[in-house]
């Protein structure tokens, strides 16, 4: 049995902050990809015009520039904006932003752009004829949306959507240069301090693949539900 | 037409479930539908026939907004659908209205378009909950009776893909029959079906026009056409060419293109 010479509850604490930051980050990326899809299928130019900015932006510029770009520019923005407020109106807000809304914030952002591309590609993949029929039955956009389009869109999004939450799990791992102790973090500190850097590395990369596996379980019940109506016969299923 | 519902005719029993005026429309330069008009008396079974092309199931389609009409009225239950011109060109004046309207004109379509994901029970009780907003064990029982009359009642928890084209037809009348419509509209409702299946559609079809049910038909079924409509539209480069009553229209045609469109093809 590994030694973890006392760091075992800050490494579980870490792993803790791996997990909430991955999940909530997804969320935000689910949120914000649903929204880039449809700006990017808006019959409003200037909305498709924002969407593909976003994506060009997001998907040509490392992660890790943009996560110090975010994180430190973003603070100085907040502060020009509270500055400003104090200096024209004599409002005194304080605001600050801290490392683990700044993960999420990041990294939600980061990875909505990629997820606004899985969704895209998969609502165009929704069969044109079962939206009409939703139409004709009296739908308005709203619920022809919850009960038709996304639910069948999702079947397709669901390979894209599974990729790209493992990868966005391995990215928090850049978290710890914004200051954030998650898992790496920690079992870098204590290397440092023991010189034995696999006694703590080797339980992180395990951490990692605990959580994949998990997560590789709960995409699969994901994948079923969607998949309802389809057979299995369908190319789609593994 | 720019009058607000409210003080257009107001609906009484004795209204027409579906009258159409001069309808109008354009795929850009191509004028498909040039100024057609239909009423449908309650009970009445009115078939459109036409080439491909003729213009029979865009007219269809413009009568539930699927597709939006460059011009003419439309009125269900003697209620009139409002419009209005905006930068796209013209559209209607109350989504709302619009919704409630097609709520009330149940279509039937050439490929089924059955919800993929759902079973067909899940099918027949979808928009009577989520659109009507009937109570979910009112909607099953329904939808069981409705399912049982189409012959399907044993299929009720199969999904589309594991039907037959024959059976998710029926299967899509039944989802059409839930919603208790004024009018039911069918696009050419055996085009996309094996010969052999097409059989079981039409004597359902054939069944609800026996009980008084309203529907507007765009079919290529002949023998339909003859011995079930109550009148025969033939359209022709988006104009009426001929209609009337089925023996006149299809038993002495007076045009020669008619002539021509019912002869033998081989």
């Amino acid at each position: 049995m590994i030694d973890l010479q006392g760091y075992g509850p800050s490494l579980l604490e870490g792993a803790w902050v791996t997990v909430q930051l991955a999940v909530l980050a997804q969320l935000l990326a689910i949120a914000l990809g649903l929204l880039t899809a449809t700006a990017k299928m808006s019959r409003s130019t200037p909305l498709r015009w924002l969407a593909t900015l976003y994506t060009t932006i997001i998907r040509g510029v490392p992660d890790i520039v943009l996560m110090l770009l975010l994180f430190f520019g973003g603070q100085i923005g907040i502060n020009m904006v509270t500055d400003w407020l104090y200096d024209s109106y004599d409002i005194d807000v304080f605001v600050n932003v801290d490392e683990f809304t700044a993960g999420v914030v990041t990294i939600g952002f980061i990875f909505g752009a990629y997820m606004g591309e899985t969704f895209r590609g998969a609502f165009m993949a929704v069969d044109a004829g079962q939206i009409e029929a939703g139409r004709a039955y009296g739908m308005n956009d709203w619920k022809v949306f919850k009960r038709i389009r996304f639910p069948l869109m999702m079947r397709h999004a669901l390979p894209g959507l599974g990729n790209n939450w493992m990868v966005l799990l391995k990215t928090t791992a850049l978290v710890s240069v914004i200051g954030l102790v998650d898992m790496v973090r920690v079992a870098s500190e204590a290397a440092k301090a023991t010189h034995e850097p696999f006694t703590f590395l080797l339980p992180v990369a395990a951490g990692y693949l605990l959580i994949a596996t998990v997560s590789e379980w709960g995409l699969a019940r994901l994948k079923k539900r969607y998949n309802a109506g389809f057979g299995e016969a369908s190319a789609w299923n593994n | 037409m720019t009058m607000r519902s409210s003080v257009a005719e107001s609906p009484s029993s004795d209204a027409l479930p579906l009258e159409v005026r001069n309808i109008t429309k354009s795929f850009g330069t191509n004028q498909v539908l040039k100024g057609l008009s239909l009423q449908a008396r309650k009970g009445d079974v009115i078939t459109l026939i036409g080439a491909s092309g003729s213009g029979k199931s865009t007219f269809l389609r413009c009568m539930n907004l699927l597709e939006q009409p460059d011009g003419g009225d439309i009125f269900v239950h003697g209620e009139q659908i409002g419009f209005k011109e905006s930068r796209r060109g013209r559209e209607p004046m109350d989504w709302r209205q619009v919704e409630r309207m097609r709520a009330r004109l149940s279509m039937v379509f050439q490929g089924f378009n059955l919800w993929s994901h759902m079973t067909l029970l899940e099918n027949v009780i979808e928009a009577p909950i989520h659109v009507l907003g009937k109570p979910k064990k009112e909607a099953i029982a329904h939808a069981r009776s409705l399912l049982d009359r189409v012959g399907l009642l044993e299929r009720a928890d199969y999904y589309p893909a594991q039907m037959s084209g024959g059976q998710q037809q029926r299967g899509a009348i039944a989802r059409a029959l839930a919603m208790e419509p004024e009018v039911m509209l069918f696009d050419e409702p055996t085009s996309a079906l094996d010969p052999e299946l097409v059989g079981d559609v039409l004597k359902v079809m054939r069944d609800l026009a026996e009980e008084g049910r309203t529907m507007v038909v765009v079919t290529h079924e002949m023998s339909f056409a003859r011995d079930v409509s109550s009148q025969v539209v033939y359209l022709h480069q988006g104009l009426v060419e001929e209609a009337g009553k089925p023996e006149d229209v299809l038993g002495n045609p007076q045009s020669e293109r008619l002539k021509q469109f019912l002869a033998p093809k081989y």
